[in-house]
C-alpha cells in the first residue's frame, strides 16, 4: 500500500506480514497495533536481505518496522516528499530518505573510486561519499527543507543549486560543473562555484532552499 | 501575489488569519507568552503577570505553576490582537468545561477563565474549563486515537484521555544489546520508548522537532536534581555534557 | 516585462532576454540560458555605493539574472510574496529582498527599521519606481490596513515592510525587566500612523 501524505510534514504507513518498512532512525512519531522495530545495517533488498556490515562512515543506519499496523513517520518537523516508484530508480543522497518499503532494492554509490569529478559532487552536496539509489515498486518519503518542486527534464539541460538537489528518477545524467559567475548564484558561504547540470530524460526534484537541512 | 489587505474590522474575531497566526478579538483580559505578540490594533497594555500576581490574587489562582510563570504576560484592553510562535502552525482549541494535557513550550495564549496547571508528566501543562487557548505546532497537528503508543518527541498533548505509562520496546532493547548497537543503554535513536495511551480521548502529535529550547522545563530537571546527592550530581553533570558533545559531532 | 510566479517558498521568473535582480545565492535551480552576476549592493554606483557596503556589511547583495529561460529562486525555506508597486516606495528590510525587476531603484540605509537600531546591524532598502518586487517572510506575510482611524502597532521581529505615508514611532511594549533568563522579545513596539499599508511576518527574525 502507499504511503499516505498525513501533512507536508508527517506521512503513514502501512506494515503487515508482506509489507514491513524500513525507516532512518528516530523519523517514528508513533503508531497502532503491533509493530516491531528494530536496527538494521547496510543495503540490499527486503528487511532480511540487508547486508549486515556497515562502510566505514556510512551516515545511515536504518530502522525496519514490521507486524500489523500503522507507522507515522516524520523527521524534526521537514518537509516530506512521498515519490511512488513504479519500477524506475531513485538517485538521492542517504540521509534524505525517511522511509521506505522494505521491498525496493537500495544500492549506495560509493565514490571512494571514480574521478575527481565525482569525488567534488560528493563533497560538495554534503554528503561525504554516498548517493543511494532506491529501485522498484514501491513508496519513498524523501526530506527537504521548505518542500521539493519537480522539474521535469526532457532534452533541455537543467542547472541546479547542488545544495538544492534532492533527488531524481529517471535516465538522467547529473554533472558537476564549474562556471564563472557561478559563485554570485549560488555562493553565499559555499565557497564553490559549481553547479549540477541534469541531462536526459527523467525528473529532478529541488528543493526550496539552498540550505540542506 | 498579495493577499487582501487587513484592519480592525476585516481581521477575524478568535480565527486564524493564516495557518501561522491568530486573532484574538481582545475584550479583557488574555495570557499570552512573551513574544506572543505580532501586532494589534486598538488600546491594549501588555503586563508581566509576575508584575500581577501579588497585586491580584487571582492570576495566582489561575497560574499555580511557578515554574511557567516567567515566560508569560497579561495582555489586557479592547482591539485585534495578532498572535504567532516562529513561523509554527497555529491552532486554537476551545474547551467546554473539559481539560487538556499540552507541552509546555507549545502553549502560546489562553482567555483568563481558563485555569493552568503542572502536569505530572514533565514538560506538559494541563488546562482546566470553559474558554479558548492557542498551541503552535511545527507542522499541522495530527490526531490519533488511542490505543497509541507515541515517541516522547512527537508527542503534543491529549485530551481527556487518561495519562500515559511510559513503554519500553523490549524486543528491540534485547536486539541491539545483542546486536552491540552503540548506545543500547542510552536512547539512542528513539525508538525504544513510548508514551502508550489506552482507553478514549484524543491525543495530538506533530512532526518530532529539534529540541526546542525549553527553559522551563530545564528548570524543572534541574530542580529534581535536588534529590542527588553531590556525588551523584556530578557523575550526571558529566554525562549531560558529554551528551551534548556528542550531539554537536 | 519578465513574470515573477510565486509558489509558496519558490519564485519562479520566466525571462525572455530581459533581466532581473536577485539577492545572491538565491538561485536553485534554471532552465534554459541564463547568466549570473554581481550586481553589487544595489544602492547607487560608485565611492557612495563602496560606502554603503563598507557600513552595510553583508546585508545585501544581488545578483543579476539575464537570459531566456526560467529562473527558480528560493532562501532559507522562506515563504515568498509578489508585490507589484506603481510608481511608489515601498520599504523593506534588506534581507528580506528575494527579487526585484529592473526599472527599480534601491537605495539601502544603513540602519534598520528606519533608523531605529535593534542590535542587529540590519539595513533597510527603498525600493522606488514600478514593477515588482518579491519579499521573503518567515510564514506567509499579513497586510496590515493603516489609517487615521486606526493606527496600528507591531513587534519589531515581525515587521517586513511598508508602504504609503506613514509615521513611525517607538512605544514601549511590556515591562521586560520583569523576566529573567534569555530569549529574544524587543522591549519596545512599533507603531505606524498615517495612510498606508504594513506587511508583518508571523514569526521574529
Amino acid at each position: 500500500m502507499p504511503f499516505e501524505q498525513v501533512n507536508s510534514k508527517v506521512v503513514r504507513a502501512h506494515v503487515s506480514q508482506a509489507t514491513p518498512v524500513l525507516s532512518r532512525r528516530g523519523a517514528m512519531l508513533g503508531y497502532d497495533g503491533r509493530v516491531v522495530f528494530r536496527p538494521v545495517h547496510g543495503q540490499g533488498q527486503g528487511v532480511g536481505g540487508m547486508m549486515g556490515r556497515a562502510f566505514a562512515g556510512e551516515s545511515n543506519p536504518m530502522m525496519a518496522a514490521e507486524g500489523q499496523g500503522s507507522v507515522l513517520y516524520g523527521y524534526r518537523g521537514l518537509h516530506v516528499v512521498v515519490i511512488d516508484l513504479k519500477g524506475e530508480t531513485l538517485t538521492c543522497e542517504a540521509d534524505r530518505l525517511l522511509a521506505h518499503d522494505a521491498s525496493l532494492t537500495t544500492s549506495v554509490e560509493m565514490i571512494a573510486q571514480g574521478g575527481i569529478r565525482q569525488a567534488v559532487r560528493g563533497a560538495v552536496t554534503g554528503q561525504g561519499l554516498f548517493t543511494t539509489k532506491v529501485n522498484g515498486m514501491g513508496s519513498v518519503a524523501v526530506l527537504a527543507h521548505g518542500g521539493a518542486f519537480a522539474i521535469p527534464v526532457n532534452g533541455q539541460p537543467v542547472g541546479v543549486d547542488p545544495q538544492a538537489y534532492v533527488g531524481h528518477t529517471g535516465n538522467l545524467n547529473v554533472d558537476l560543473q564549474a562556471k564563472v559567475g557561478w559563485r554570485d548564484a549560488v555562493g553565499r558561504g559555499s565557497g564553490e562555484a559549481m553547479q549540477l547540470i541534469v541531462t536526459g530524460q527523467g525528473t529532478v526534484y529541488v528543493q526550496a532552499s539552498e540550505e540542506k537541512f | 501575489m498579495m493577499e487582501q489587505t487587513y484592519n480592525p474590522m476585516t481581521l477575524p474575531s478568535n480565527d486564524n488569519v493564516n495557518a501561522y497566526s491568530f486573532s484574538v478579538d481582545l475584550n479583557g483580559q488574555w495570557f499570552i507568552t512573551k513574544g506572543a505578540m505580532i501586532a494589534y490594533y486598538g488600546n491594549i497594555t501588555f503586563q508581566a503577570v509576575t508584575a500581577f500576581a501579588s497585586a491580584q490574587a487571582w492570576v495566582a489562582a489561575k497560574f499555580s505553576s511557578p515554574v511557567y510563570i516567567h515566560d508569560w504576560v497579561v495582555a489586557e484592553g479592547q482591539g485585534k490582537l495578532i498572535l504567532g510562535d516562529r513561523g509554527f502552525d497555529i491552532n486554537s482549541y476551545t474547551l467546554e468545561d473539559g481539560n487538556l494535557t499540552i507541552k509546555a513550550n507549545n502553549l502560546l495564549a489562553f482567555d483568563s477563565n481558563l485555569e493552568l496547571k503542572q502536569s505530572i508528566v514533565p514538560g506538559f501543562v494541563t488546562l482546566i474549563g470553559s474558554g479558548i487557548f492557542l498551541a503552535s505546532s511545527n507542522g499541522p497537528v495530527i490526531f490519533v486515537e488511542p490505543p497509541f503508543r507515541a515517541d516522547p518527541e512527537a508527542l503534543l498533548g491529549w485530551a481527556d484521555v487518561p495519562s500515559p505509562s511510559v513503554h519500553h520496546d523490549a524486543e528491540w532493547m534485547t536486539r541491539s544489546i545483542m546486536a552491540s548497537v552503540q548506545g543500547a543503554f542510552g536512547r539512542a535513536s528513539g525508538e525504544e520508548k513510548q508514551y502508550d495511551f489506552t482507553g478514549q480521548g484524543t491525543i495530538l502529535l506533530q512532526s518530532s522537532e529539534a529540541v526546542r529550547r525549553d527553559n522551563a522545563l530545564m528548570r524543572l530537571v534541574e530542580s529534581q536534581t535536588d534529590l542527588l546527592a553531590p556525588h551523584q550530581a556530578g557523575q550526571l553533570g558529566q554525562r549531560l555534557v558529554a551528551r551534548a558533545q556528542q550531539a554537536n559531532q | 516585462m519578465p513574470t515573477l510566479h510565486a509558489d509558496k517558498k519558490v519564485l519562479h521568473v520566466d525571462l525572455m532576454g530581459e533581466s532581473i535582480r536577485a539577492a545572491q545565492g538565491s538561485m536553485v535551480a534554471y532552465t534554459g540560458n541564463i547568466e549570473f552576476k554581481n550586481a553589487g549592493m544595489g544602492g547607487g554606483g560608485g565611492l557612495r555605493a563602496a560606502l554603503k557596503q563598507r557600513i552595510a556589511g553583508e546585508s545585501i547583495s544581488l545578483m543579476e539574472c539575464t537570459g531566456q529561460g526560467r529562473v527558480s529562486l528560493a532562501q532559507n525555506a522562506d515563504d515568498v510574496t509578489v508585490v507589484d508597486l506603481g510608481n511608489e516606495v515601498l520599504t523593506v528590510e534588506s534581507e528580506l529582498i528575494l527579487a526585484v525587476t529592473a526599472g527599480l531603484q534601491l537605495d539601502v540605509k544603513f540602519t534598520g527599521l528606519q533608523g531605529v537600531s535593534t542590535g542587529q546591524g540590519l539595513a533597510t532598502t527603498t525600493v522606488t519606481g514600478t514593477g515588482q518586487v518579491a519579499l521573503l517572510s518567515h510564514g506567509p506575510i499579513i497586510p496590515l490596513e493603516v489609517s487615521g482611524q486606526y493606527p496600528v502597532v507591531v513587534d519589531p521581529d515581525a515587521y517586513v515592510a511598508s508602504r504609503g505615508q506613514l509615521n513611525m514611532s517607538m512605544v514601549s511594549g511590556v515591562s521586560w525587566r520583569s523576566f529573567v533568563g534569555e530569549g529574544s522579545g524587543e522591549p519596545f513596539s512599533l507603531r505606524f500612523d498615517g495612510q498606508g499599508v504594513v506587511y508583518i511576518q508571523p514569526a521574529e527574525r
